[in-house]
């Protein structure tokens, strides 16, 4: 028979100092976690949703990232005209020749410079980013060094909000709209057109070319034909997974947060440990009664296991109330992959609470569970016959 | 029995308690010190050598854009430059991407005289200068890829669409023993001459010349094709840095709680053992012990946990660090990772002050209360 739970409630009441002590610490363990991983799943999904399934990213074989590749003119002509090329309405190809160049500009916030991508494109670009909308100024238009900027682009380095002018290559350059590109990291880039910006900078070869399968199954063939074109030199790749590789920046931020986590989480542990000594220290004389009313060792040992735990659950639940203010909020880091900034907002999901709860639950049963087995061990006469 | 042994005793009633206690506060400590040595080891400058009086010449415009290696002979000329170097970022991956290290095209002539902090035999040095091929690599890299001295090591270009191939020359020592370099006339045969360095390097001949080095070079190259900006060492390597991100903000948050997680520890075990001896505490007072003679025993004795745990933590972190390899579990991100004594000592201080505080309130409610109040109440 089990020992009622409502038992364990009122023990953990009666003890306020301590419970609220432990609650507090195995709380804090469980915010930090939540917070650290939730750095890291912000960074990964603005990598993860920036490609469309259909895209296919061609770089130069060798390199990893846009920023280091190059292209030449010609090969443009023969990706193209590949069979299974998307067309668009007028029945030219879906291919969108870019430009990259890294800028360091100074942030607004402390005057620091920060690497900032800025992709020279033309429509086709455009066309083939769907999740990029402009929600302030207008498009830019050739001729006229006119860039846009994405929003936390305009909201983090000076002089890149709209109307403003940024300095770089052999010209001034005009922001002249502000757009939104959910969470992708387009929204960290500046975006001009692709021959003045190829001008500004005297690059000859095209940076990497975009393109857009039918389906795919042309996808897969395009891939294929391009990598296996000796001539060509390239390496074609879907624009998901070209994106999906660069969460790898993300990996010194997931292996901080849980090298923290599990050494908090051990001294919480022991917090907890700490505090399920004193009750049962103090409860020996409670526990006899028990064994006298019939309950059974295992009874015992699964109610202090249960209050234990129960009270590292609260810890986690109050962990997890205390983590998420963070949600949402944005910040920076460097992509080491192109060597970018990548602007990002802290996400907080559904599954990373419960797995702070989860985390706050093991911590309650590794503190709990040697106390509890002394507890179930005690002798009943002599307990009983305790002061 | 004298103060010291009352608190002893008071320490050693309940081990298993202060052991638990001393555990958990060591286990933060040690956390605390790791994430104090990454901010350390962020912003380490150089103990020796001339780092004072480095400077960095890069594109304005990016890092990732080259500089026409004409600027040598015009950065030469420079009053007040001692020395120029040419460094270029090469970015080679060997084997594969973890195995990432830190490689550079440089000019052999110039390398050891512009970090003069770094040593190599004179033999490996000559014997580095007279191969076009040649490389050299600090003592680590050598060490983790278990290089001998006439290896041949190729590096599979990622910024340029080349790979080369190496022959280990020279193994240098110094602070930084992760990098390898390699002749820069090299990878400009390979490439066909494009003529480009990705930054220089000066020497001023004294402090006093830096700045004035600085303003002159970029003014030399206003409203070229090629804007330079240039810079001191110091401040290069603390761009870097910034670039990361609010790193030092995500780390003082970290700590703050990390150190309320400990008060919440101490003050919990201070509390339980409080509150357990609250009828021996109104025996003392039976006994003559004045109110701050109580308060100060009992603080004494949470000081003493709290350091235990500090030194067991501080220490510990001291130790881990000198024995695990950081550098390599890093990707390459910390050639260097000390636990500094500043480090230590203020992680002690915290500790110490944590003690005491977590101490204060419950031994100041039972200071106050009377005896009749304490007598009368039951364990």
């Amino acid at each position: 028979m089990a020992v009622p739970l409502a038992y364990n409630f009122r023990n953990l009441r009666v003890r306020a100092f301590s419970t609220v002590m432990t609650v507090l610490s195995v709380g804090l363990v469980v915010a930090v976690f939540i917070g650290v991983m939730a750095l890291a799943r912000g960074l990964e999904e603005a990598l993860v949703t920036t490609g469309e399934p259909l895209n296919v990213v061609v770089l130069r074989q060798g390199s990893q990232v846009e920023t280091s590749s190059a292209v030449r003119r010609e090969a443009l002509q023969v990706i193209q005209y590949l069979p299974g090329v998307a067309t668009d309405a007028a029945g030219t190809p879906l291919t969108s020749p870019e430009v990259i160049v890294l800028l360091n500009l100074p942030k607004r916030a402390d005057g620091q410079g920060a690497n900032v991508l800025v992709r020279g494109l033309r429509a086709k670009g455009l066309a083939l980013r769907p999740q990029v909308r402009l929600v302030q100024g207008r498009p830019f238009r050739q001729g006229l060094r006119e860039v846009i900027v994405g929003r936390p682009v305009a909201e983090r380095f000076q002089n890149a909000g709209l109307g403003g002018t940024l300095r770089f290559g052999r010209s001034q350059w005009k922001v002249v709209g502000v757009f939104e590109a959910g969470r992708t990291a387009f929204g960290s880039e500046v975006w001009t057109d692709a021959g003045e910006l190829a001008d500004d900078f005297d690059r000859a070869d095209y940076s990497s070319v975009l393109l857009r399968a039918e389906n795919t199954a042309a996808l897969r063939a395009i891939v294929q034909r391009i990598e296996s074109d000796q001539r060509l030199h390239l390496k074609a790749q879907a624009e998901p997974e070209y994106y999906a590789e660069q969460t790898k920046t993300a990996g010194p931020i997931k292996i901080l947060g849980s090298f923290m986590a599990v050494l908090m989480a051990i001294g919480a542990s022991f917090a907890v440990m700490n505090t399920m000594y004193a009750a049962v220290a103090r409860r020996s004389r409670e526990i006899g009664v028990l064994r006298v009313l019939g309950f059974r060792p295992g009874s015992i040992l699964l109610s202090f296991l249960v209050e234990s735990v129960l009270l590292a659950l609260v810890g986690g639940l109050v962990g997890c109330l205390l983590a998420l203010p963070i949600h949402g909020l944005t910040t920076g880091t460097m992509n080491f992959r192109t060597f970018s900034e990548i602007a990002f907002a802290f996400r907080i999901t559904p599954d990373l609470l419960l797995r702070g709860l989860g985390f706050s639950l093991v911590m309650g049963a590794l503190g709990g569970f040697l106390p509890a087995r002394l507890a179930s061990r005690q002798p009943m006469v002599e307990t009983l016959r305790e002061e | 029995m004298t103060a010291a042994s009352f608190v002893w005793k008071n320490i050693a009633r309940n081990r298993r308690r202060t052991l638990l206690t001393v555990l958990s506060i060591g286990l933060s400590l040690f956390l605390l010190s790791t994430l104090m040595t990454v901010l350390t080891e962020l912003r380490r400058e150089s103990p020796e050598g001339d780092q004072h009086l480095r400077l960095v010449v890069r594109r304005a415009s990016s890092l990732g854009d080259p500089l026409p290696e004409a600027y040598l002979d015009k950065l030469r000329r420079v009053p007040g430059v001692r020395l120029v170097h040419t460094l270029s970022w090469f970015g080679g991956i060997y084997v594969d991407e973890r195995t990432f290290f830190a490689n550079f095209a440089c000019d052999p002539e110039t390398l050891f005289p512009m970090w003069n902090e770094n040593h190599i035999p004179p033999e490996q040095l000559a014997a580095f200068k007279k191969e076009r091929t040649a490389a050299v690599a600090g003592r680590k890299l050598a060490e983790r890829f278990k290089w001998r001295l006439g290896d041949t090591i190729t590096l599979k270009g990622t910024i340029y669409p080349l790979d080369l191939d190496f022959t280990l020359r020279g193994i240098y020592t110094g602070l930084d023993e992760t990098a390898f370099f390699f002749h820069h006339a090299y990878l400009e045969e390979a490439l066909e001459r494009p003529g480009k360095v990705g930054t220089f390097w000066l020497k001023a001949a004294t402090a006093a010349d830096v700045p004035r080095i600085a303003e002159r070079v970029d003014a030399m190259f206003k409203n070229s094709d090629a804007e330079t900006k240039t810079e001191t060492e110091r401040a290069f390597q603390l761009g870097f840095v910034a670039m990361l991100g609010n790193i030092k903000t995500l780390i003082a948050s970290i700590s703050s709680v990390v150190v309320f997680t400990i008060l919440l520890v101490t003050a919990n075990t201070m509390a339980m053992a409080i509150r357990e001896r609250a009828r021996e505490i109104a025996v003392l007072k039976t006994l003559g012990f004045g109110r701050g003679r109580i308060l100060g025993l009992l603080m004494g004795e949470s000081a003493v946990i709290a350091l235990a745990g500090g030194i067991l933590g501080t220490g510990g972190a001291r130790l881990f660090y000198s024995v695990v390899d950081v550098w390599k579990h890093t990707k390459g991100f910390f050639p260097i990772f000390i636990v500094e004594p500043s480090t230590i000592l203020l992680g002690l201080g915290l500790a110490l002050a944590i003690g005491l505080a977590s101490a204060a309130l419950p031994a100041y409610r039972v200071s106050q209360q009377t005896i009749a109040q304490a007598l009368r109440r039951t364990g």
